[in-house]
C-alpha cells in the first residue's frame, strides 16, 4: 500500500456520496409534482441531476488522481479565463436572463454559470497567491488588500448580474482563506468595519433597502411579496415537526413553494424528515467540514493546506447561507446547498472541488502530529 | 510577522470550531422551528393546504295548522365555476353569456376571480332547468351545475306577511326570519387538500361534513281561514280603496294566530319586485294608532270589574261631556238622551264612557290597560313588533283620563288589540300569541318542539268577561255593531272609528275604521279583528266602523265557525230591527205533518214563507231550512215529502 492510498480520506468520500444519493433522492421528491406539472414527466429533474451526478463524479474521480501542485501552474490563466467569462456574461444578447439574473451562459440546451466556475478559479488563485506570502500577511497593503482587491473585483463582477448568493459566497471564502493564511484579526475586523460602513451609506442613499433585507425577520409583514417564499419555507419546516411528514409526503411541494428542487430543497428536507433528518443533514455537512480541515492541516505543503481550506470553506459559507434562508435565520439570499440543491454547475463544480480535496488529502501526512 | 505553520494550524482549528458552531445555532433554529412553532406553523400550512366547498343544507318547508305547505325549498340548478380549471376565461364567458342572460364582461369577470369556487351572480343561480341544460350541452372544462335551493309558495301570496322572504343569506322577515336558525340547518362543507393553484391532489381523499336540512315549522294559521280572511279584505279593497287593510284572527283559548293579513301585500316569491314598504312591516303588530271606541272594552271592563257600574243604570247623554271646562262631544249630534248603560255600550256613547273614565280613576283605568297588554310588545314569535304609546300616568289629568276612556290619545298595534278583546273572550286570562305551533323533523316527522300555550295574567275575573260579552252581544244585535250579525252565531263586538291625525290635527277625511268581534258570545271560538285604513266610500257615505268594519268581521266570523264545523246557536240575542229592516221569522217544525198542512202552516205561521217540493208521499219528512232557524220573510222552505214511516224514521 502507497503512503497516498493509505491517507486518502474515505471519510470526505464517504460524506460526498452520502449527501449526493441523498439529493438525488430528495431532488425527486421535492420536483416531482413541479415537473410533472411543467414538463408532462415527473422524472424530468431526476434524470438530469442523476446525468449531473455522474458526470460530477467522474471529473471528481479523475481529479482526485490529479497532483494538486500542478495546479498552481493553472491558477491564474484559469483566473483569467473566470474573469472573461465574468465580463462576457454580462455582454448585451450573450448572458441568458433567467429569473432577472444574467448569470448563465448558454451553450446548446444546456447552460453554465460563470459564477461557479469562478468560486473555484478564484480559491485556486487565491490558495496560490497567499502560500506565497507568508511573509507579506503581517502588512496590510502587501498581504492583505492583493488578494482582497482580487476577490471585491470578482465580486463586483458578480453582483452585476445580479447573484447576490454567490458573491457573498466568493467574499465568505476569501475571508475564510485570509483568515487561514494569517491575515491579522485587526485586518479582518476593519475589512468588515468597512463592509458595515459601506451598507449604511448604500441604506442611507435608498432605505428600501433595510426594509428589503430586514424583511426577514417578519415575512408576514407582506405574505404574498417578500414574504412569500419565507413563509411557505417556514410552513413547511414547521410541518415537519420532530419525525417529519415522511419521504414524499410533502405538500409544500404542491406548487406552494416555487422551484423546490433547488435553492429550497431544505425546506422539503425538513418538512418529509422532520428535525431529526434535517439535523442529520447538518451532522453529514459537519463531519465534512472537520475531514476538510483535516485535510488542509496535514496538506502537504501551504498550497495544499489553502486550498483544502478554501473548498472547505466555501461548502461550509454555502450550507450556512442556504440553511440559514430556508429557516427564516437570514435575509434570503439564493445559494444552493452543495451536493443536494438541483444544478448541473453546481453539482459539477462542487463535485470537482472535493476531487481536488481527497487528492490533498491523499498527499498529507497524517502522522505528522 | 510571518505564518508559522502552528499558527495556521490553530486558525484552522479555530475556524472548525466557528463553522461548527454556525451550524450548531442552525440546529437550534430549527429545534424552534420543528418544536416549539411547529404546531401553529403546521395548523397555518394545513389551513393553507386544505380547500373546502360550502354545502348548503335545505331549507325546512313552512306548513299550515292542518299540514298543508305554505312554503318549501325546491332546489335550482346553479353553476359552480373552478376558476382554476379554466383555460380560455373569454371563450367560456362568451359562450355563456347568452345563456345566463348576461353581458360577457361580467361573466369573465367572474369566472377570473381570484377564488376556488364562483357562483356568477345573478344569471348564473338558481338557473331554469333548460338554461342549466343548455351549459350541460356545452362541456365547459371548470364549469360544474349544482343544486341549489329555491324557496317555492304553493299558495302564492297567502299569508305573505306571516311568511316573511327569505334573501341570498336567509330570512329577512316573517317567520322565516323568527325561525331561522330552526329552517335553515346546517351547511356542511366538502375539503380536500389542493395544490397552490386550487385544484385537488389525486389520491388524498376529501373530508365530507354533510349538510344538515333543516327543520319544518308548522304554523297554527289555518288555510281555509286565511284565505277567507284575504277574500274579504279583497272585497273590501275593491269597495272602498284604501290604504291599508289589516285583519286577525285568534283563536281567543290559546292565543294561537289563526289568520293575520295585511293589505297591500306581496308575492314571497318575487318580493324584490314590491315596494319595500309591504314586506319589510306587518302592519298587524306593527302599526300603531288611535284605536277608537274598541279601546271602550277595555274601560267597561275595567269599570265593571271594579264595581263601578250596573250595566242597568241609568246615564243622561245631552251630546257632550264637560271636563275641565272642557265639553267633550259626543259622536252623535244631540247625544243619545236617557239610556242604560247598556245602551251607552250598544250606542257607543262617548260621555258615557267619560263617566266611567272618572268613575274609575286614571291610577284604576290605566292599572286595567297595562294588565290588557297595552304599552307593551306582546311578544309574538313574529319580528317587527311595535309597543303603542300610552299617557305618561303622572301626564295624565282630566282630559287625558277622559280621552282614554273612549279610545283617543292612546296609540295601540293591532295584535295588542286582538289579545286584550281575546282576554275577554278567554275568560279574563290574557294569552301571549303566536303563530309557530310545532317545529317538526322533516325526516322522522317528530315533533322536536310544541308549543304550549301561555297565560299571561288574569286581567279580569270570568264573570266580568261574561258581563262584557254578554254586552258586546248586544252592540251587534242592537246597537252599533248590528251590520255584523250573523243569525244563529252570536257575534259579540266593538266598533272603532279613530280620525288621523295628520300634522298635528284631526284630519277631516282620514279615518282608521275597524271592529273586533268574538263569536259564539257564550263560548268564543275566535276572536278577529279588521282595520281600514283611510275608507273611501264611492257615494261619499259618512265613515264608520260599523258600517264599513264590521260586516267583514260578520262575515269572517260566520265563514270561519263554518269552517270549523261549529253548529249554529239559535240562543243568541235576536236582532233588533229597524222600521225598514224585516224582521226575520222563525221556521215552523212542518215535519210529521201532511203535505197540506204544511203549506198552510208555512203561510199561517206570519212569515209568508214559500215551500217548494222534493220527492213524492204524502208526509212531510224532512224539511231545510230546520225548525227554530231565522229567515227573512218570504223566504223559500224545501220540503222532503216520503210516508209515515220514513218520517218516523227520519225524525
Amino acid at each position: 500500500m502507497t503512503r497516498a492510498q493509505k491517507n486518502f480520506d474515505y471519510g470526505i468520500l464517504l460524506m460526498t456520496f452520502v449527501l449526493l444519493c441523498f439529493g438525488v433522492v430528495m431532488v425527486h421528491s421535492a420536483s416531482s409534482v413541479l415537473s410533472l406539472r411543467r414538463y408532462a414527466d415527473s422524472f424530468y429533474f431526476l434524470k438530469r441531476q442523476i446525468l449531473w451526478a455522474s458526470v460530477g463524479v467522474i471529473l471528481m474521480m479523475i481529479l482526485s488522481n490529479y497532483d494538486y501542485h500542478k495546479w498552481r501552474k493553472w491558477a491564474p490563466r484559469l483566473a483569467v479565463v473566470a474573469f472573461v467569462l465574468l465580463v462576457v456574461v454580462l455582454l448585451p444578447g450573450v448572458g441568458r436572463n433567467v429569473n432577472g439574473s444574467k448569470a448563465w451562459l448558454g451553450i446548446g440546451s444546456f447552460g453554465v454559470q460563470p459564477s461557479e466556475f469562478a468560486k473555484l478559479a478564484m480559491i485556486l488563485f487565491l490558495a496560490h497567491l497567499l502560500a506565497d506570502s507568508k511573509d507579506r500577511m503581517g502588512s496590510f497593503w502587501k498581504g492583505f488588500v492583493p488578494p482582497l482587491f482580487l476577490s471585491l473585483v470578482c465580486v463586483g463582477l458578480v453582483m452585476l448580474e445580479p447573484d447576490l448568493g454567490q458573491s457573498v459566497v466568493i467574499m465568505g471564502t476569501t475571508v475564510i482563506l485570509l483568515f487561514a493564511a494569517g491575515a491579522r484579526v485587526s485586518h479582518i475586523g476593519s475589512l468588515g468595519g468597512a463592509g458595515l460602513l459601506a451598507f449604511g451609506g448604500l441604506v442611507a442613499a435608498a432605505p428600501y433597502r433595510m426594509d428589503r433585507i430586514t424583511s426577514f425577520l417578519n415575512p408576514w409583514k407582506d405574505p404574498l411579496g417578500t414574504g412569500y417564499q419565507i413563509i411557505q419555507s417556514l410552513y413547511a419546516v414547521g410541518s415537519g415537526g420532530l419525525l417529519g411528514l415522511g419521504l414524499g409526503q410533502s405538500r409544500q411541494k404542491y406548487l406552494y413553494l416555487p422551484e423546490p428542487q433547488t435553492d429550497f430543497i431544505y425546506s422539503i428536507i425538513s418538512e418529509e424528515l422532520g428535525l431529526l433528518g434535517a439535523a442529520s443533514v447538518l451532522l453529514l455537512f459537519a463531519v465534512l467540514i472537520w475531514r476538510g480541515l483535516r485535510a488542509a492541516i496535514y496538506a502537504e505543503d501551504e498550497f495544499g493546506a489553502l486550498l483544502a481550506v478554501g473548498i472547505t470553506g466555501m461548502i461550509g459559507v454555502q450550507v450556512l447561507i442556504n440553511v440559514g434562508v430556508v429557516t427564516g435565520s437570514i435575509p434570503a439570499t439564493g445559494v444552493t446547498l452543495p451536493f443536494i440543491s438541483y444544478g448541473g454547475s453546481s453539482m459539477t463544480l462542487m463535485l470537482a472541488a472535493v476531487g481536488i480535496l481527497l487528492n490533498i488529502s491523499k498527499q498529507g501526512a497524517p502522522t505528522v502530529r | 510577522m510571518r505564518v508559522t505553520r502552528g499558527m495556521m494550524r490553530r486558525r484552522l482549528v479555530a475556524l472548525l470550531f466557528i463553522l461548527t458552531g454556525a451550524l450548531a445555532l442552525l440546529v437550534g433554529r430549527l429545534l424552534f422551528l420543528q418544536i416549539v412553532q411547529a404546531p401553529w406553523l403546521s395548523k397555518m400550512a394545513t389551513s393553507l393546504h386544505t380547500r373546502t366547498i360550502k354545502l348548503i343544507g335545505t331549507r325546512g318547508s313552512i306548513l299550515s295548522a292542518g299540514g298543508k305547505v305554505l312554503a318549501y325549498t325546491a332546489s335550482a340548478p346553479s353553476i359552480l365555476a373552478v376558476p382554476s380549471q379554466i383555460k380560455d376565461k373569454q371563450q367560456a364567458a362568451a359562450l355563456l353569456a347568452p345563456i345566463l342572460n348576461m353581458p360577457a364582461e361580467k361573466v369573465q369577470a367572474a369566472l377570473s376571480k381570484v377564488a376556488m369556487a364562483v357562483y356568477i351572480n345573478p344569471g348564473g343561480r338558481r338557473m331554469t332547468e333548460e338554461q342549466a341544460q343548455e351549459v350541460r350541452n356545452l362541456h365547459l372544462q371548470g364549469i360544474y351545475i349544482t343544486e341549489e335551493g329555491k324557496r317555492a309558495y304553493p299558495y302564492g301570496s297567502l299569508a305573505a306577511s306571516v311568511l316573511g322572504i327569505v334573501g341570498q343569506d336567509g330570512g329577512l322577515t316573517g317567520v322565516e326570519r323568527e325561525y331561522n336558525s330552526v329552517l335553515a340547518g346546517q351547511d356542511g362543507y366538502i375539503g380536500y387538500l389542493s395544490y397552490a393553484g386550487g385544484q385537488p391532489i389525486p389520491g388524498e381523499g376529501e373530508t365530507i361534513k354533510p349538510a344538515v336540512a333543516g327543520d319544518d315549522v308548522q304554523l297554527s294559521i289555518s288555510v281555509r281561514i286565511q284565505q277567507i280572511v284575504e277574500r274579504e279584505i279583497e272585497k273590501v279593497v275593491a269597495q272602498y280603496s284604501p290604504d291599508h287593510v289589516t285583519a286577525i284572527v285568534e283563536n281567543p283559548k290559546t292565543g294561537a294566530i289563526v289568520a293575520m293579513a295585511n293589505y297591500p301585500s306581496f308575492n314571497p316569491a318575487d318580493w324584490r319586485s314590491a315596494p319595500q314598504e309591504n314586506y319589510n312591516r306587518n302592519l298587524a303588530i306593527w302599526q300603531t294608532f288611535e284605536p277608537g271606541s274598541t279601546f271602550k272594552i277595555v274601560t267597561l271592563s275595567a269599570a265593571l270589574q271594579e264595581n263601578k257600574v250596573n250595566l242597568a243604570d241609568k246615564f243622561y247623554d245631552p251630546g257632550y261631556y264637560e271636563v275641565a271646562g272642557h265639553r267633550i262631544k259626543c259622536w252623535k249630534a244631540g247625544g243619545h238622551g236617557s239610556q242604560s248603560f247598556l245602551n251607552v255600550v250598544e250606542n257607543s256613547c262617548n260621555p258615557g264612557f267619560i263617566s266611567l273614565g272618572e268613575r274609575l280613576g286614571k291610577n284604576a283605568l290605566f292599572h286595567y290597560i297595562k294588565a290588557f297588554g297595552f304599552g307593551k310588545k306582546t311578544g309574538i314569535d313574529l319580528p317587527g313588533e311595535g309597543t303603542g304609546i300610552l299617557f305618561p300616568l303622572s301626564k295624565v289629568g282630566p282630559l287625558e283620563l277622559a280621552t282614554t276612556s273612549f279610545g283617543q290619545g292612546v296609540s295601540v298595534t293591532p295584535i295588542q288589540q286582538v289579545m286584550a278583546v281575546g282576554a275577554v273572550a278567554n275568560g279574563g286570562k290574557l294569552m301571549k300569541p303566536y303563530v309557530v305551533q310545532d317545529i317538526v323533523d322533516p325526516k322522522t316527522h317528530t315533533v322536536v318542539m310544541n308549543r304550549q300555550p301561555t297565560v299571561v295574567r288574569q286581567v279580569i275575573s270570568p264573570q266580568t268577561a261574561s258581563l262584557v260579552r254578554q254586552a258586546l252581544e248586544s252592540v251587534v244585535a242592537k246597537g252599533s255593531g248590528k251590520n255584523a250579525y250573523k243569525e244563529g252565531y252570536r257575534i259579540a263586538g266593538k266598533t272603532g272609528t279613530a280620525q288621523v291625525a295628520v300634522n298635528g290635527r284631526y284630519s277631516g277625511s282620514h279615518y282608521i275604521v275597524s271592529f273586533i268581534g268574538m263569536a259564539p258570545a257564550n263560548n268564543p271560538k275566535l276572536v278577529a279583528y279588521v282595520a281600514i285604513d283611510y275608507p273611501r266610500p264611492k257615494n261619499g257615505a259618512p265613515v264608520f266602523g260599523g258600517v264599513i268594519a264590521a260586516p267583514v268581521v260578520g262575515q269572517i266570523l260566520a265563514d270561519s265557525l263554518t269552517e270549523m264545523n261549529v253548529p249554529p246557536d239559535p240562543n243568541g240575542l235576536p236582532k233588533k230591527y229597524n222600521y225598514f229592516e224585516q224582521a226575520p221569522v222563525t221556521v215552523p217544525d212542518l215535519v210529521g205533518m201532511s203535505l197540506v198542512d204544511a203549506r198552510r202552516m208555512a203561510i199561517l205561521s206570519s212569515a209568508n214563507l214559500k215551500t217548494m217540493l222534493s220527492g213524492s208521499g204524502k208526509t212531510v219528512i224532512a224539511q231545510s231550512p230546520a225548525a227554530g232557524m231565522k229567515v227573512p220573510p218570504g223566504s223559500t222552505v224545501r220540503i222532503y215529502l216520503g210516508n209515515k214511516e220514513q218520517a218516523s224514521v227520519v225524525h
